[in-house]
């Protein structure tokens, strides 16, 4: 989950994530590298080091259109695969339906026999000691790791949209259509997120938690609770 | 001197226009025989690959267990 003094993006939990960190760090370099750049030719300017009296400028005009395109291509190639592999269709091993609702979660299991809960937010004034405020839940999304998930995400009622930072999904939740994400949780843990999309009051007030346990725990509580 | 622009500007238009007719002649979306073909959309199997880039799917080793539309 972030910190409150979190700067960065949070640790990534699935193979995506951990793709979309690496181009933040790779875009943010660029960005800095161009905005040093330019801090450093203002100061030039300011102080009168830099002048021009030339009347032809064909040759430093060409450096500063090529040089800006191979960075937006150097940019677009990384982000470009990153989103066409967001966007495979990759088998996925268990499939989860997440319908938001004003203002709880629920998760559908249909692979398993009848395996439905609601997930409501734990409130401040039950929450144990050391527990997140705002964001645990009742009951979590229970995960297996290292297995493809494929969530399918629809509403109720109004507009919601089921997020989890760390394992880089962000899905909208649409009232009358189901939309598709799949993600792979490759350590185990817990995972937090909040809705995404106002919805109401108590929009703030329905977090979502992915906790990711081994295979052999994950069948254990699906054999459990299903029945 | 202006051939450097020309080439450019010219590569990136045929680009454009070749990645429209692809668009136009293998999406799925697109419908233009409305008689004989008026919804191609019912007719994607899992074996094929519909995006111009696949990272790492190598969609032909999917098995097709779904019943036809």
């Amino acid at each position: 989950m972030a910190n409150h003094s979190q700067l960065t993006l949070q640790d990534a939990a699935s193979p995506i994530m951990e793709e979309l960190v690496q181009f933040h760090d790779h875009a943010m370099m660029v960005a800095l590298a161009i905005c040093s750049l330019v801090l450093y030719l203002l100061t030039l300017v300011l102080s009168e080091k830099l002048s021009s009296s030339t009347v032809d400028a064909q040759a430093i005009e060409l450096v500063w259109t090529i040089l800006p395109a191979a960075v937006l291509i150097a940019l677009a190639l990384p982000s470009l695969r990153i989103l066409y592999l967001m966007d495979e269709v990759n088998e996925p091993d268990l499939t989860l339906k997440a319908i938001g609702h004003q203002w709880y979660w629920s998760y559908e299991y249909t692979d398993f026999k009848d395996l439905t809960f609601d997930s409501y937010m734990t409130p401040t004034t039950d929450l144990p000691l050391g527990h997140f405020r705002l964001l645990e839940v009742d009951h979590r999304v229970i995960v297996p790791t290292e297995s493809t998930v494929r969530v399918i995400v629809t509403a109720d009622d109004v507009l919601h949209s089921w997020a989890v930072p760390s394992l880089g999904v962000k899905t909208d939740a649409i009232p009358g259509r189901l939309n598709q994400t799949s993600f792979l949780a490759n350590r185990v843990g817990v995972f937090y997120g909040q809705c995404s999309e106002i919805c109401g009051a108590n929009h703030s007030f329905m977090p979502i938690v992915v906790e990711s346990v081994p295979l052999a725990n994950f069948e254990s509580w699906s054999s459990l609770t299903s029945s | 001197q202006l051939i450097p622009l020309f080439v450019i500007i010219g590569s990136g238009g045929v680009g454009a226009g070749l990645y429209l007719m692809r668009l136009a002649m293998f999406n799925p979306d697109v419908s233009w025989d409305k008689k004989n073909n008026p919804e191609p959309w019912n007719k994607m199997s899992p074996s094929d690959q519909y995006k111009l880039y696949s990272v790492n799917m190598d969609y032909s080793r999917l098995k097709k267990d779904r019943p036809d539309f």
